[in-house]
């Protein structure tokens, strides 16, 4: 691509690293920034510095959100003895469509897959075990995709809270979501956090 | 036709390859019972049999990545295969695209996962390289074992994923424990565990499966060689001793020094006996020949068996490789109706269209010549 201006090739270039967003696409969007208001560019550029500066992992589930603690865990109607665990905040925003889940959450940041160089040291494991010592949490669901890896990590947490008084469920198996959870129908996904099943127990 | 023949019924009658190797494209008819493919080498004989053992198996017979069967200098590929299975059509399309996901199609449906369509059309590969199962290291011979059983038991295929990719990442787990001494390994434990179920069912259908088809390989071997040669398959697995869990925990410290599993199924071997003797040893080549047969010729036999219908038989180079007392043999068994549909190869032109009258069938003569077949 030969650009005239080295202002337009940086903004393709900057576009173009975005996942999913080619040279030809890129420059399309950067095209019709040009086009429109000065105005209509500086609250896109704000928006995104703003969230990138703003934004925070909430120090309770790993969720993400504007302030220190998320408005989910902040909730007092909401169930915190109830914790949904999840691979991914994609995950936390589709379970939440679905408005059957009235509990809280906790988001792992991935499954463990040492083929993919994720041990259980890279996940938030640790700090699930510490709310569910200090805390007074009754349930987890485990809301992870039905994958070996997923299976895994499933076995793994269960291993590491085997001596503490609290009931580990998972979501029933064989609904209709594709191995991942974010692509779950809202029906499918609401009917399935109802619907849960007791987690075997772990010798 | 009598109504039970239908229902034994598998071949394929159209065949339409767009970038298979060295075809560019082509569309073929097939007869139901045998299929000629004459040509010298190099013109692409074998990779037709390749094509049809890919739309049954979703894989080519030789291992090769996806990538490497894509006509030269071609984005794509595409197979498409229509087959008759008792009285009812199937059409099974195959797509590959450089850089993305490979897809197979049912009767215009896409399969979720390829290993849903293994099974639906068993089929049996009889050629040249059939020689690495002795030649070779255990894991041909596992893979022929699995081959096998994979197509006759949705389950098994099953186990064998699970297992395979549960195995995957606890060999990855050792090597970051090489490099990280100080992580957590009871992440271990849990693979081991993971691992123990399948391998206990993987264990059970080998032990099995192997009962009856060592009967079936031993009646085939006599009919092959009509004589009264012992021969034995001996299953080897160090779980027929212990358990996969005592075996692990025994291991553990083995394994984190070597960076990988040492004990498991993935370690199984079938070991090849004439009379008291080891066949890779003491075989002469022509033991050795009709001892390969029979193995295939007893696959053919048990996947009829559980399917209920007739495997579909690709017999490559066979006529170079047997003796004229051998093929003798086995084409008395082929006319014999003990088959369905077979393809084969041969570089002779004349004798395979002998062949074909002296079994007394309906066949259908192809000429391949340079990708293109006449
Ligand atoms: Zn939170």
């Amino acid at each position: 691509m030969n650009f005239s201006s080295k202002l337009l090739e940086e903004a393709v270039n900057a576009f173009a690293s975005l996942p999913g967003i080619g040279k030809k696409t890129a420059l399309r969007l950067v095209l019709h920034l040009c086009k429109g208001e000065l105005e209509n560019s500086e609250t896109f550029a704000n928006a995104i510095l703003n969230m990138r500066r703003g934004i925070k992992s909430c120090s309770k589930c790993h969720n993400l959100s504007d302030e220190e603690v998320c408005v989910i865990c902040r909730d007092q109607r909401r169930e915190q003895g109830v914790i949904c665990v999840v691979e991914s905040i994609r995950d936390v925003m589709a379970i939440e469509d679905t408005g059957q889940f009235r509990g809280v959450y906790h988001v792992l940041g991935g499954v463990i897959s040492p083929l993919e160089g994720v041990g259980p040291g890279e996940l938030n494991i640790d700090s699930l075990v510490q709310r569910i010592q200090t805390g007074e949490v009754r349930e987890i669901i485990m809301a992870i995709s039905p994958t070996i890896e997923g299976e895994t990590t499933i076995f793994f947490i269960s291993k590491k809270l085997r001596d503490l008084p609290v009931q580990i469920s998972t979501i029933a198996r064989g609904v209709s979501f594709g191995g991942e959870l974010e692509y779950a129908d809202e029906l499918t996904l609401g009917r399935s956090i109802t619907a849960r099943v007791p987690y075997r127990n772990v010798d | 036709m009598p109504q039970d023949q239908f229902l034994l019924m598998l071949a394929l009658q159209r065949l339409t390859l767009t970038n298979f190797k060295n075809y560019a494209s082509q569309s073929l008819e097939f007869s139901p019972r045998l299929n000629c493919l004459a040509g010298n080498n190099g013109m692409g004989k074998t990779n037709l049999l390749d094509a049809i053992y890919y739309l049954c198996m979703t894989k080519s017979h030789f291992n090769l990545p996806d990538t490497a069967i894509i006509r030269h200098n071609e984005g794509f590929l595409r197979l498409e295969g229509h087959f008759l299975r008792q009285e009812k059509k199937e059409k099974i399309v195959a797509k590959i695209q450089a850089r993305k996901l490979k897809e197979l199609e049912r009767n215009g449906v896409a399969y979720e996962k390829l290993s849903e369509h293994i099974g639906l059309l068993p089929v049996v590969f009889i050629g040249p390289d059939d020689n690495a199962l002795i030649t070779e290291g255990s894991e041909d011979r596992r893979r022929f074992l699995d081959n096998t059983l994979c197509q006759v038991d949705q389950q098994y295929m099953n186990e064998l994923i699970l297992y395979n990719k549960v195995l995957q990442q606890r060999n990855a787990l050792l090597k970051s424990l090489a490099d990280n001494p100080s992580a957590d390994s009871s992440l271990l434990d849990i693979y081991d565990d993971q691992l123990i179920d399948p391998a206990i069912y993987i264990v059970e259908q080998r032990v099995t499966f192997l009962q009856r088809f060592s009967a079936i390989f031993q009646s085939m071997h006599h009919y092959i060689t009509q004589r009264q040669e012992e021969v034995s398959l001996v299953y080897q697995s160090q779980l027929l001793e212990n358990d996969l869990g005592t075996l692990l925990a025994q291991n553990r410290q083995r394994d984190l020094y070597l960076q990988r599993t040492s004990a498991g199924i993935h370690k199984d071997d079938l070991v090849f006996n004439l009379g008291e003797h080891a066949l890779k040893k003491f075989g002469s080549q022509g033991q050795l020949k009709s001892f390969l047969l029979a193995l295939k010729l007893a696959q053919y036999e048990m996947l009829r068996q559980h399917k209920g219908l007739h495997p579909i038989l690709l017999l490559d180079d066979l006529f170079d490789k047997l003796d004229e007392q051998r093929v003798t043999h086995l084409l008395k068994l082929l006319s014999e109706g003990e088959f369905g549909q077979i393809f084969i190869t041969d570089t002779h032109q004349t004798r395979t269209e002998l062949i074909a009258k002296q079994l007394g069938v309906e066949y259908q003569q192809f000429v391949v010549k340079d990708g293109v077949i006449g």
